[in-house]
């Protein structure tokens, strides 16, 4: 065994043929991975349902910050991402990959380190980000001793991957373990590059990318956590699992590879797709378009290699859950990677973009794909590693029935909500005035469907409950002892040419760390073509001397605006559309945000869009609205932030925040640093004061929303001076 | 696995029913008892994909390299027709007199138009009854911008940016600022609760 694992990087491996060995699978492992894919699955769908909830119903938020809309969907998404998908992912690896590489996990220790780690990391994301800590961008909220964590506990697992691959005994590489190298590798890349960030304190941190690059790397990564988290995974365990339950040979291997490689190579430009009509550079956005579009074949290159392959198998599909799952699973797959091109086309974007269209389909490919992906597998291992039957193949096919109703009404209510919005935000008439100018009109016109919505999410979430009910008889039903059962195969002989295998590609199998690396290479092409020319950003934003930073009041505000999680419903870019320009003004413009750490352009307006909102209203009207939003405006679906009203603003931190800023390049002078926590306080008094002659109580200079105020009020500022061409 | 494999009936017929020549399990391809055939590329897949990457060369070649507009002018080319539409509804642009607006202040039926946009737009800063909240107080006989009610009509279009009143102009059409106008003329003298105390000047009236 240690003569395997010392083999060189081009697995030349034990010179002694055909001997055979036994040894035995790490089941205890994926077990474990299982159980945990459960509790997070339950955990991340029960969020998901009273986040819908709440914007259906605004009371649902109750007053109390940590239950708050801002702070709930950060949990939802990333519970559902890396605790739900990302459980069941390792599960379906650690299963797979042993018997396709027919060797144990290199390292049980690794892999213990990696379960736990991975575990321990989710519960600190469960406790922090209702408490508000968060770096502010979607999907990557989790602060920077977390982040590190991630990065750590991703090395173990990489570790363990790959020697478990270098002591492999089969020469060549399935394409399942294909796509597991290259999530492995991308997500390290995108994880590292995406969260450099800087400390201010334990829980506070600024990321080193500012605005438009900040939104790019963002987007970037964003797209690609889509990418290498819930595709290329799920494509590998696809390859494993479905075969195996239909019982069927894959399709094609030429297939395989060309959709392989062009997915892989085509999936990392395409982030910008997600930043259409904004201040990004327009050359970088039609690259995310086209590449978007490009991509729409090598995606479904995987649907129908699966579909295909449950050739001769489909009668059985009628009676068999596990096959029914797959069949949904891959079909919404193929629904979800046509509408992603789709949606790419800068004029759809133009109307889908910031709208719950996109909430449609990113729920087609969680819920219809990476779910259905996770429930076929889970029901084709647990009777096979709990050694016994499983309880009820009817209940199964009743989840199947109550998920799949259930993601139909989630997606469809969507559609039919942001396509609505969409096109009532652009209504203008016929004098050139906007048919809807009242924002709130576009909202309670698409409550209804947030019921339905959180109908559809509810069914999906019994669907779910059965399952676990179905494995928890299942799980009792095992025998006392899950003893790893023992196997046999010959050691690998050393490569040579003739047994790699006759054309390149099949070599390339046979020399997996080759194959890494044209895979690191593949995915970083795009990624150096699109990032680095941002990186010199002083091509894209010029430096304008006009421009002051943040006061230390307003950037503490804008931290706390984060904190809240504002940008998940109102975005900051005003985007060159016509009736946009009619209802918030000018277009935004990149140098608007050069301060911007992390940039706040959001991704959809459930409530509208603040890039201007500075100087809109009365100081007044903020202090009421955020206190209780419908006194102000009726009907209003927006939670109330009652602890900004009690909660003292932390002054004190005002003067690291703009040191770790100074450092980073924002000209803050020596002197407003110094004296940052003395001006802030003024700052603070001063809007104290001109609230009470407002109509305001008195004695609120130290509490938190004053800060927020101040921000609120920055917002747009530069523009409408002028300092902005 | 592979055991089933062999034995499945359902795999010969399935080999007989593919109207495709004969696909062959490819020698050596075996993993867990997963094996692959190697069927050629379904033509209407190769083509879908080449045809998207000629769009996409043709069109960044067209917007990125070529003269293609950018969002932008596309934007500014838009817009200028918007303003021309604008313009050419001389609606928009009519002054109006004093007396052509004492008219509807007379008119029940338009005060009643004017009294749902007051509810709909003004309530959040000039209170229920226009007794004033973030905005000034709307029933005394004191106007920071004139009493008229041009003057009111005046400011309702353009608003007074400074002091948050937004410019309604672009959001209401004349005639309906002209009804919120005399609605809220209609309000002058009522008293109501909690009116925020006087603040410009006083008009005679």
């Amino acid at each position: 065994m240690s003569a395997e694992q010392s083999g060189s990087s081009t697995a030349v491996e034990t010179p002694a043929s055909g001997v055979m060995e036994r040894f035995s699978y790490d089941d205890r492992i994926v077990r474990q991975f299982i159980l945990a894919t459960l509790v997070w699955g339950f955990v991340a769908l029960l969020l998901g349902v009273f986040i819908a909830s709440q914007l259906a119903d605004w009371r649902l938020n109750f007053g109390i910050s940590w239950l708050t809309f801002g702070r709930m969907r950060p949990l939802h998404t990333n519970a559902a991402v890396f605790a739900f998908a990302g459980n069941g992912i390792f599960a379906g690896i650690y299963y797979s990959m042993q018997r396709l590489l027919k060797t144990r996990m290199y390292s049980d220790l690794l892999s213990k380190i990696h379960f736990w780690g991975w575990q321990a990391i989710i519960v600190s994301a469960a406790i922090t980000l209702p408490l508000g800590f968060t770096i502010g961008k979607e999907y990557a909220e989790l602060e920077w001793p977390i982040s590190i964590a991630i990065t750590v506990i991703w090395v173990v697992f990489a570790v363990n991957f790959f020697q478990t691959i270098f002591k492999r005994r089969e020469r060549h590489i399935y394409v399942a373990i294909w796509f597991y190298i290259a999530t492995v590798i991308t997500v390290a890349l995108l994880h590292i590059i995406n969260t450099i960030q800087v400390p201010v304190s334990l829980w506070k941190s600024y990321p080193i990318y500012a605005g438009v690059q900040d939104a790019l790397v963002q987007w970037w990564y964003g797209h690609n956590a889509v990418a290498f988290v819930l595709t290329t995974p799920f494509l590998g365990l696809m390859y494993y699992f479905l075969p195996k339950a239909a019982e069927k040979p894959v399709y094609s291997y030429r297939l395989s590879i060309i959709h392989f490689w062009s997915l892989v190579f085509i999936y990392i430009w395409a982030g910008p797709h997600h930043l259409l009509y904004t201040a990004l550079p327009d050359w970088a956005q039609t690259l995310g378009m086209v590449f978007s579009i490009m991509l729409w074949a090598p995606s479904w290159g995987g649907m129908i290699n699966g579909l295909l392959t449950l050739r001769g198998a489909w009668h059985r599909v009628r009676t068999e859950p596990i096959l029914k799952f797959f069949v949904a699973g891959l079909t919404f797959y193929g629904m979800a990677t046509f509408e992603g091109p789709l949606l790419s086309i800068k004029s759809v974007s133009g109307i889908a973009h910031y709208t719950d269209w996109i909430i449609a389909h990113v729920h087609g490919g969680t819920l219809g794909w990476n779910g259905f992906i996770i429930f076929a597998m889970v029901y084709w291992m647990v009777p096979r590693l709990w050694k016994t039957e499983l309880y009820s193949v009817r209940l199964a096919n009743v989840h199947f029935w109550t998920g799949f109703l259930g993601t139909l009404v989630y997606i469809i209510s969507m559609w039919v909500a942001g396509i609505t919005q969409g096109l009532m935000w652009r209504a203008v008439d016929g004098t050139g005035r906007l048919v809807y100018p009242d924002f709130l009109e576009t909202v309670l016109k698409i409550v209804p469907l947030y019921y339905v919505r959180a109908i559809g999410g509810g069914l999906y979430l019994v669907g779910f409950v059965i399952m676990l009910y179905n494995i928890y008889k299942t799980v009792r039903s095992a025998p006392a002892d899950l003893k790893d059962d023992v196997v046999s195969a010959p050691r690998l002989t050393r490569n040579t040419i003739e047994n790699l295998g006759k054309t390149p590609h099949r070599m390339l199998e046979g020399l997996p760390v080759v194959f890494s690396v044209l895979t690191l290479v593949a995915v970083g092409v795009g990624t150096m073509i699109e990032i680095v020319p941002t990186f010199l950003a002083a091509d894209y934003v010029e430096a304008n001397p006009l421009l002051k930073p943040y006061t230390g009041l307003q950037l503490h505000g804008r931290d706390l605006y984060v904190r809240e999680g504002c940008y998940l419903c109102h975005s900051q870019m005003i985007r060159p559309i016509p009736s946009e320009t009619l209802r918030y003004g000018e277009y935004s413009r990149a140098q608007e945000s050069m301060y911007d750490r992390p940039f706040q352009w959001g991704s959809k307006r459930t409530g509208p869009d603040l890039a201007r909102v500075g100087g809109k209203y009365p100081d007044l009207w903020h202090y009421r609205h955020m206190m209780d939003p419908r006194e102000v405006s009726p009907g209003s679906i927006m939670p109330a932030y009652p602890w900004m009203y009690r909660d003292k603003t932390d002054f004190a931190i005002i003067q690291k925040k703009l040191k770790v800023m100074k450092s980073l390049g924002v000209p803050y002078t020596e002197v407003e640093v110094r004296f940052a926590e003395q001006q802030a306080r003024e700052e603070a008094k001063l809007i104290a004061d001109q609230l009470v002659a407002q109509g305001a109580p008195k004695g609120t200079e130290e509490k938190e929303i004053i800060a927020l105020i101040a921000y609120l009020q920055r917002m747009g500022q530069d523009f409408k001076k002028g300092l902005i061409q | 696995m592979s055991k089933s494999d062999d034995n499945d009936p359902n795999r010969k017929k399935s080999t007989q029913d593919s109207l495709e020549s004969q696909p062959h399990h490819l020698a050596g391809h075996t993993y867990d008892g997963i094996d692959e055939l190697d069927n050629a590329l379904p033509r209407w897949w190769i083509n879908l994909f080449y045809i998207t990457i000629v769009f996409s060369l043709g069109y960044f070649s067209y917007y990125v390299m070529g003269d293609g507009p950018t969002l932008v002018r596309e934007w500014e080319i838009d817009r200028g027709e918007q303003e021309i539409a604008q313009l050419s509804k001389p609606a928009g642009l009519k002054s109006v007199t004093e007396d052509e607006l004492k008219l509807v202040l007379k008119d029940s039926t338009r005060k009643l138009a004017g009294q749902a946009i007051y509810q709909s737009k003004c309530i959040s800063c000039h209170g229920a009854h226009g007794e004033g909240g973030i905005g000034p107080n709307l029933t005394d006989d004191h106007w920071i911008h004139g009493g008229k009610m041009t003057n009111l009509v005046k400011m309702v279009t353009v608003g007074v940016l400074d002091k948050g009143m937004p410019p309604w102009g672009t959001i209401l059409k004349q005639n309906e600022i002209h009804s919120v106008v005399a609605y809220v003329k209609s309000l002058r003298g009522t008293h109501p609760a909690g009116a925020k105390a006087p603040q410009g000047d006083l008009v005679e009236q």
